[in-house]
């Protein structure tokens, strides 16, 4: 299986900005969202969705397919969009996000989403099922990728840390996590509320192969994650260094727009950043 | 049924394990440094790659089998209950419960199993837990025969299901045709006295109580509740409209555990009854010390129902 777009790094930075905008208008409409986690990662899974994930439209549930846990369950709002931007969602969907029983609701629902393999929103829960996943397809000699998408905040959750020591035990090296390293929580900078540094350093104690990257530029993360060794025994950890809101000036690294929205002339404002 | 005869639980259910692996149901088993409290040797030894062990790490051990699950797997956890449901709590709720994945919980050694080990050993609390969870099926086998048709029923069945397990070896109760049917009771002994209902292996209680009874022209009905959820409201209510006097044996806490469950059924159907719960007294974390003493403390042994259906009885 392969991925059905396998767009250049230049057409999928035109992707992001698409993303972005929806973005944008998504939460606008809605009232609510974490537009600062959704601009965070957009480049991220711009990247996923239309270069890397092997998986295919024609069937979303194929055993084969390459899996991705977006256990940074808040930055949903970019992963609808994306989703809508790959065509694996409606459009028009977007205008329900966070309406009462929407089909896109304020975290992913696997029973609702196309390409939502776990139920988020709670931190610390997708690596252990990543683990579960990666050894899943060790064991029935299969060939497809786990990765897991978490937050940096995110890494402050011990559970965390318990699957991590058992991703290298068991020797998982079809198994990727990308740290989506924006530096901001909900509150303050990671390194204020609970420093995550030396970063680096505690993935390579737990055995995993540490790779650093900028997780907005969309060249340089390809290259990363294309030249990664999938048969070295050790699973992955792609640090990559992102901007919280990344693309609109105002929103870009401020813990406030964790989890606001543009409002009135900002709207518009983000939009033109966005052209 | 003599004591020779009575085969621990987790005997049969590992049992269950080979068998179902041989029926070609696509298993692993995790445990998480459990090898022991689950006596899953046998198993291992047959075969070494379905079974994993996560090290001391329930959150781990949940959320690996979550991902074994959406691998394709039929994967079934096997973990001391008092650990299971509390420490890896968030991972049954929503990994499990809410992602409606294909996982089996069994809680091992629940109740008060670890008697003496006291408090941090004891699950009397994983029921309620359980239930107040949206949708995980919830069955508790009374005997060796019993945990053989709730394994393979749950080997079998797509979705979440938790398994309360005891730790002791126990006689049978049930004849080796039984059927064990999901959302049913069991009614082991019928009488129109008094309904004595249980969960688990106080049955046992339960039904040593009804036989005393017996020779004293009590006739008490002994209504095994081994599906929790699903439960057979019908049947309940059959047997509390019969009798009008109910009384129900859990080695649990008397918080959203047994007892509550069927006072919920009386209140919302309007049914007259007077009723007796014994359990673990509200509010109480259970007495630490062997558990015939911990049984016999809380009025959950045959000894403490007897006392109580005559007094219900005013016999």
């Amino acid at each position: 299986m392969s991925n059905e777009f396998q767009l250049t790094p230049a057409e999928i930075v035109n992707k992001a900005k698409a993303i972005r905008k929806k973005i944008i208008k998504m939460n606008s409409h809605a009232g609510q969202g974490h537009t600062g986690a959704d601009l965070s990662e957009t480049d991220i899974l711009a990247c996923l969705f239309f270069r890397i994930l092997n998986i295919q439209k024609s069937n979303l549930n194929d055993p084969g397919r390459d899996r991705l846990i977006l256990s940074k369950g808040h930055g949903i709002g970019g992963f609808y969009c994306t989703l809508a931007e790959a065509g694996y969602i409606d459009e028009s969907l977007l205008m329900t996000y966070l309406q009462f029983d929407s089909a896109l609701p304020g975290h992913p629902v696997r029973q609702k989403t196309p390409c939502v393999e776990l139920n988020t929103g709670a931190l610390g829960h997708g690596l252990s099922v990543g683990v579960g996943l990666a050894l899943s397809a060790k064991m029935s000699k299969r060939a497809f990728r786990t990765f897991v998408l978490t937050g940096d905040g995110e890494l402050q959750e011990g559970s965390v840390w318990e699957a991590a020591m058992s991703a290298a035990h068991f020797k998982l090296d079809n198994l990727v996590v990308i740290v989506d390293r924006n530096t901001l929580q909900l509150a303050d900078r990671t390194e204020i509320i609970m420093a995550l540094e030396p970063l680096q350093d505690k993935w390579k104690a737990f055995g995993f192969d540490v790779q650093v990257t900028d997780g907005n530029n969309v060249a340089k993360f390809i290259e990363t994650i294309e030249g990664l060794d999938m048969c070295s025994g050790r699973p992955h950890v792609v640090i990559a260094r992102t901007i919280k809101g990344k693309g609109v000036s105002f929103i870009e690294d401020r813990a406030a727009w964790h989890h606001k929205i543009p409002i009135g002339d900002q709207v518009t404002k983000a939009i033109e950043e966005l052209e | 049924m003599t004591e020779q005869s009575a085969i621990d639980l987790r005997e049969v259910m590992v049992q269950c394990f080979i068998r179902a692996v041989q029926d070609n149901v696509n298993l692993v088993v995790l445990v998480g440094d459990s090898t022991s409290t689950s006596k899953i040797a046998p198993f291992q030894e047959k075969y070494p790659d379905r079974l994993i062990n996560v090290g001391i790490a329930e959150q781990n051990l949940v959320g690996v089998a979550v991902g074994l699950s959406l691998g394709g797997y039929v994967a079934v956890t096997a973990n001391a209950a008092c650990f299971l449901v509390a420490r890896a709590n968030e991972q049954v709720k929503n990994d499990v419960c809410y992602s409606n994945t294909n996982v089996k919980l069994v809680g091992l050694n629940a109740g008060v199993s670890y008697g003496p080990l006291a408090s941090t050993h004891h699950a009397i609390d994983d029921v309620s837990i359980m239930r107040g969870l949206g949708n995980i099926i919830i069955l508790a086998p009374s005997d060796p025969v019993e945990a053989e048709r709730i394994f393979e029923f749950a080997l079998n069945y797509v979705g979440p299901v938790y398994i309360r397990m005891d730790s002791a070896k126990f006689p049978v109760l049930h004849s080796t045709d039984y059927k064990f049917e999901l959302g049913k009771v069991d009614v082991l002994i019928s009488g129109d006295d008094v309904s004595i209902f249980a969960m688990g292996s106080v049955v046992h209680e339960a039904y040593a109580a009804a036989q005393t009874l017996k020779a004293d022209s009590i006739n008490a009905e002994v209504v095994n509740v081994s599906s929790i959820r699903p439960v057979d409201r019908k049947g309940i209510i059959d047997s509390i409209k019969k009798t009008k006097n109910v009384i129900t044996v859990e080695e649990h806490s008397l918080h959203g555990g047994l007892g509550s469950l069927i006072c919920e059924i009386i209140a919302e159907e309007s049914l007259v009854a007077r009723v007796v719960r014994l359990g673990i007294t509200q509010g109480h974390f259970a007495k630490a010390g062997p558990r015939e003493q911990i049984r016999a403390f809380y009025k959950i042994d045959k000894n403490g129902v007897l006392e109580n259906a005559r007094k219900l009885l005013n016999r």
